[in-house]
């Protein structure tokens, strides 16, 4: 998933010897007062607690400056955060191992980016994400264009009964016929899920799939009213082709993938 | 950078100039493909997939994890010899001007 976009202006790299004065900031939340969300913080279960000004608040906890990997356990421990905060507030998620140098340093993020953090958290209230990757079983889809396109049917047909004179030529076209009858169904299949779901959600997001099975990746802002609405029509989608195609369903998220505030951030030195 | 010595080293193929060109497109290339992290991060994403799918176990993805956490250094690291920017590592809201 994309996160906020950070521009990092060109610096050469400082050497990372850390202080462990460090704040790793998970996202960014309204509330005028500090708050403790318990020792569930990134890098072996630190305390995760609020820097705040006026009525927005970093939701931060302490950490050596390093560069965190990506790793399963690193990004999971940065999503349990958000999804713990986000039981109680809407929030903007900040990307993946931002790591600040110092409380100061936080404190005139959100002093700067006030504005704009207030106008997303208002945007973004009582809204939730859902992923959604289709994936589908090419030999199963194939049967099924073979099937049902005459067209195809035909050729094929006449492919195998004349096997041995059967020409290159005839081949290729057949090729090219049941690939663009895929890409059309798989258009189709996408089509379907988005206007399925068009009622229950506020916005959608088409991202890059990822391998050769895949047709969909997409992310679906929801109103948290519309949670269980939304959840029954993906159920009531799967099911109706189960046969055809893999549903993954994922979240609530935070609202990853709709939230797009550039930060101007640079290397701390 | 393995492939620019073959290059430098590979037979007299054509006029000068032409080798001066060719060396800079390499170049070019050669650093393209050291600094860019979106192949490293999509395989990350395939891995992933597979998790989530139920086709590799838990051991399988934290081994090979480990190696694209290797290539994602790399990666970084080449990024900052270049003097490019990376991700990761303390930042702070840059200096001079306000928000947007």
């Amino acid at each position: 998933m994309s996160e906020m976009e950070t521009s990092t202006p060109q610096t050469p790299a400082p050497a990372l010897t850390g202080s462990g004065e460090g704040k790793y900031v998970y996202c960014i939340i309204r509330l005028d007062r500090s708050r403790d969300f318990g020792e569930i913080g990134i890098g072996g279960r630190a305390r995760v607690f609020t820097i705040n000004h006026n009525d927005l608040a970093a939701v931060v906890s302490d950490t050596p400056i390093v560069i965190y990997d990506p790793t399963r356990e690193n990004v999971l421990a940065h999503e349990f955060v958000n999804e713990t905060v986000m039981r109680e507030f809407t929030l903007i998620p900040m990307s993946f191992g931002t790591v600040f140098r110092s409380e100061k340093d936080v404190a005139v993020l959100l002093k700067s980016t006030y504005q704009a953090f207030t106008d997303v958290l208002e945007k973004m209230r009582d809204k939730i994400e859902f992923g959604l990757k289709i994936l589908w079983d090419r030999d199963k889809v194939v049967a099924s264009i073979e099937r049902d396109n005459d067209e195809i049917r035909r050729l094929k047909d006449e492919i195998t009964r004349n096997a041995a004179s059967s020409t290159y030529f005839a081949r290729m076209q057949l090729g090219r016929l049941v690939e663009a009858a895929m890409e059309e169904a798989s258009n189709r299949y996408v089509a379907h899920v988005h206007d399925q779901l068009k009622d229950v959600s506020v916005a959608s997001r088409s991202n890059k799939v990822i391998g050769d099975r895949m047709i969909l990746n997409a992310a679906f802002l929801v109103e948290r009213k519309d949670e269980r609405a939304f959840d029954e029509k993906v159920k009531e989608i799967s099911l109706k082709f189960e046969d055809l195609l893999t549903f993954k369903y994922t979240g609530p998220w935070p609202p990853y993938n709709f939230v797009n505030i550039k930060l101007k951030l640079e290397k701390a030195t | 950078m393995g492939l620019l010595t073959n290059i430098l080293l590979a037979p007299f193929l054509g006029p000068v100039w032409g080798t001066q060109w060719t060396l800079e497109k390499v170049d070019r290339v050669v650093r393209e493909q050291l600094t860019d992290d979106t192949p490293i991060k999509e395989d990350l994403m395939a891995l992933h997939l597979q998790l989530e799918m139920g086709e590799i176990d838990d051991a399988e993805y934290v081994r090979r994890e480990a190696g694209i956490m290797e290539r994602l250094r790399e990666v970084r690291e080449w990024r900052e010899r270049f003097g490019m920017s990376t991700g990761g590592g303390p930042v702070r809201v840059a200096d001079g001007d306000e928000e947007e």
